[in-house]
């Protein structure tokens, strides 16, 4: 019996957003865990958020100065950027002018 | 506020693909192989999945992300991560009806589990293509031999615990390494024979073409809501006490929430495709329901070519699924029970397994009670537990501080200001009109005793639960302060 044409649609768009995407989810999660540890065997630690993220973590931090997590936050951001200026390859895409403008945030 | 630097000294997984795989393992379970081809068979086939695809990439991927965040976040276990985020030991009574929703809901698991040992063992004694083989009367003469189901509720209970004694690494993680990959390797293989069947395309036809207007039905969104959250094991606990053994280097987002969703609905992709097929080609009705895989689907290998080793295949693999997710769900009670008392790893697992043990008798014993258990907490005690651990996120950690300060660290894919009110709104009202549809749905029904006592039962689980917990706050309040916190 040959299938619709809605038939093999429906199920090629299945087999991409399912078994498609684990795929190259695992694949992509196995390389960048390859990655991590080869960077943290080399530097003994690597940079732990992405340009995006630190900027909203800063901005968090700032803007809710006395919220509990406050201080964790501080000093979450200070960790990435105490390891951005330490290592010589960042995992994630940092440039070097952008480690060179980042601050820390007073504890 | 406790900083998450100071994580408490506990395993952690050996590798990510470990982590992958024993996340998926857990959740995939009969939910997947079993439900989803015939829910798919009775919503409409091509309908049921595109509702059923956008709700689990709506729904269920930010919400697991969730779930796995605050387990590496408190690098506890349920009750722990309860305690630590609100500050406060009556809270835990939360995590505890987590805990007691798993242990009741893994007390009727076990016995499915020995079902699943049942038919996988008989696939290896070649009994489905001896001649005469009638699948009706084998399940019949199975179902109603208590002995021989509570034997084999046992051997699942020991054989849960002989892993889980090993721990994460050397327990879990090794079985589940070579487990999952192998049932995706059967389940591809079954597939494959079914659609060179004479007649099987018919049975891709029927799941993968759409009849649009199962989408305009409010059962077929209820139907893929409820396989969208709770075949990927949303809000169980599984996901907080599996990520709470990653280690801070670990991506959240991509493993956690991604594959964990996807990955485990694939495999339910893939049963839709092993047993569609064989269902058509042999003029089985697709919307049999439960007995589609034990009565139904035992009848065609006499009549396959090589039926023998399709069978070994496919029952191997379904007591690989639901031995996987057995380890998952009693290993949120090991987790707690180990980090909540003074027992050590080995004291905990025999203590859980025994419990479990013990409450799955009856479910051993009577099908029917079986089924009630089921009705009452995979109605109503899973919902609970859900709401419980994303309000826990959403409404006490806070989704915007919970994305900003943990979710895209170390994260392999980021995680943008939309997964807030998915986490804050949508999510929670997703469950609670799970369980509203739940109780009204059932009125004026035969159920309705039974929905009555389940919301009952639930309510005095939550009661108890927070009772437990204040008076084990006052009296740790009271005790003196230990000389050092220990490890594992």
């Amino acid at each position: 019996m040959a299938l619709s044409t809605v038939a093999w649609i429906t199920m090629i768009l299945a087999i991409l957003a399912l078994p498609g995407v684990a795929s190259v989810i695992l694949i992509k999660s196995l390389r960048t865990e390859e990655r991590k540890l080869r960077l943290l065997k080399e530097q003994g630690t690597i940079d732990s958020y992405p340009p995006r993220a630190l900027r909203e973590l800063r901005e968090w931090a700032q803007a809710n100065p006395n919220d509990p997590y406050a201080p964790e936050a501080r000093e979450r951001y200070n960790e990435c950027v105490r390891s951005l200026r330490e290592i010589d390859e960042p995992y994630y895409d940092w440039s070097d002018e952008e480690i060179a403008e980042l601050e820390t945030l007073e504890e | 506020m406790e900083n998450s630097e100071s994580r408490t000294a506990r395993e952690e997984w050996g590798t990510r693909f470990g982590f992958l795989m024993a996340m998926v393992g857990a959740m995939v379970g009969a939910g997947n192989i079993w439900r989803m081809p015939f829910t798919t068979g009775q919503n409409g086939g091509g309908a049921f999945l595109i509702a059923y695809i956008i709700l689990l990439y709506v729904v269920a991927v930010p919400g697991l992300m969730a779930e796995t965040m605050i387990g590496r976040y408190t690098n506890r276990g349920v009750i722990g991560a309860f305690d630590q985020i609100v500050g406060s030991k009556r809270a835990g009574g939360l995590g505890l009806v987590v805990l007691l929703v798993n242990i009741a809901v893994m007390s009727y698991y076990a016995p499915i589990i020995g079902w699943a040992l049942y038919y996988a063992l008989h696939s290896f004694l070649m009994t489905f293509t001896q001649p005469g083989f009638e699948p009706q009367a084998f399940w019949d003469g199975f179902i109603s031999n208590p002995a021989l189901v509570i034997g084999l509720h046992t051997v699942t209970m020991a054989g849960v615990a002989g892993v889980l004694v090993f721990g994460i690494r050397r327990g879990i993680e090794r079985v589940v390494k070579w487990m999952i990959p192998l049932l995706v390797f059967a389940l591809v293989a079954v597939g494959v024979r079914g659609v060179t069947l004479p007649g099987g395309m018919e049975g891709v036809a029927f799941a993968f073409t759409p009849e649009w207007t199962y989408l305009t039905r409010g059962s077929t969104w209820v139907a893929a809501l409820s396989q969208a959250l709770f075949s990927t094991g949303l809000g169980w606990g599984i996901a907080l006490t599996y990520g709470s053994y990653l280690s801070r280097y670990d991506d959240v987002p991509l493993g956690g929430g991604m594959f964990t969703a996807i990955g485990n609905t694939s495999i339910g992709l893939l049963a839709v495709f092993a047993t569609f097929p064989i269902v058509f080609a042999f003029g089985i009705e697709p919307t049999a329901g439960s007995n589609l895989l034990f009565i139904s689907l035992a009848q065609v290998f006499p009549e396959l070519p090589g039926g023998a080793a399709w069978a070994v295949l496919f029952f191997v693999s379904f007591f690989f699924a639901t031995f996987s997710s057995g380890l998952g769900i009693t290993e949120v009670g090991v987790t707690t029970v180990s980090e909540e008392t003074r027992l050590s790893r080995s004291g905990s697992v025999v203590a859980v397994c025994g419990i479990i043990w013990l409450l799955g008798l009856p479910s051993a014993y009577s099908s029917s009670f079986l089924d009630q258990m089921d009705f009452m907490f995979g109605s109503f005690g899973f919902p609970l537990s859900t709401l419980a651990i994303i309000a826990l996120v959403a409404w006490k950690f806070g989704p915007e501080r919970a994305r900003v300060i943990d979710l895209n660290r170390n994260a392999g894919l980021y995680v943008g200001r939309w997964w807030n009110p998915v986490v804050k709104y949508v999510v929670p009202t997703v469950v609670v009109f799970i369980l509203g549809y739940g109780v009204v749905t059932s009125i004026g029904t035969e159920n309705q005793t039974l929905m009555i006592l389940g919301v009952g039962l639930m309510i005095a689980l939550l009661v108890v639960s927070t009772v437990v917990m204040s008076v084990v706050g006052d009296v740790s309040d009271s005790a003196p302060e230990p000389a050092s916190e220990g490890g594992d």
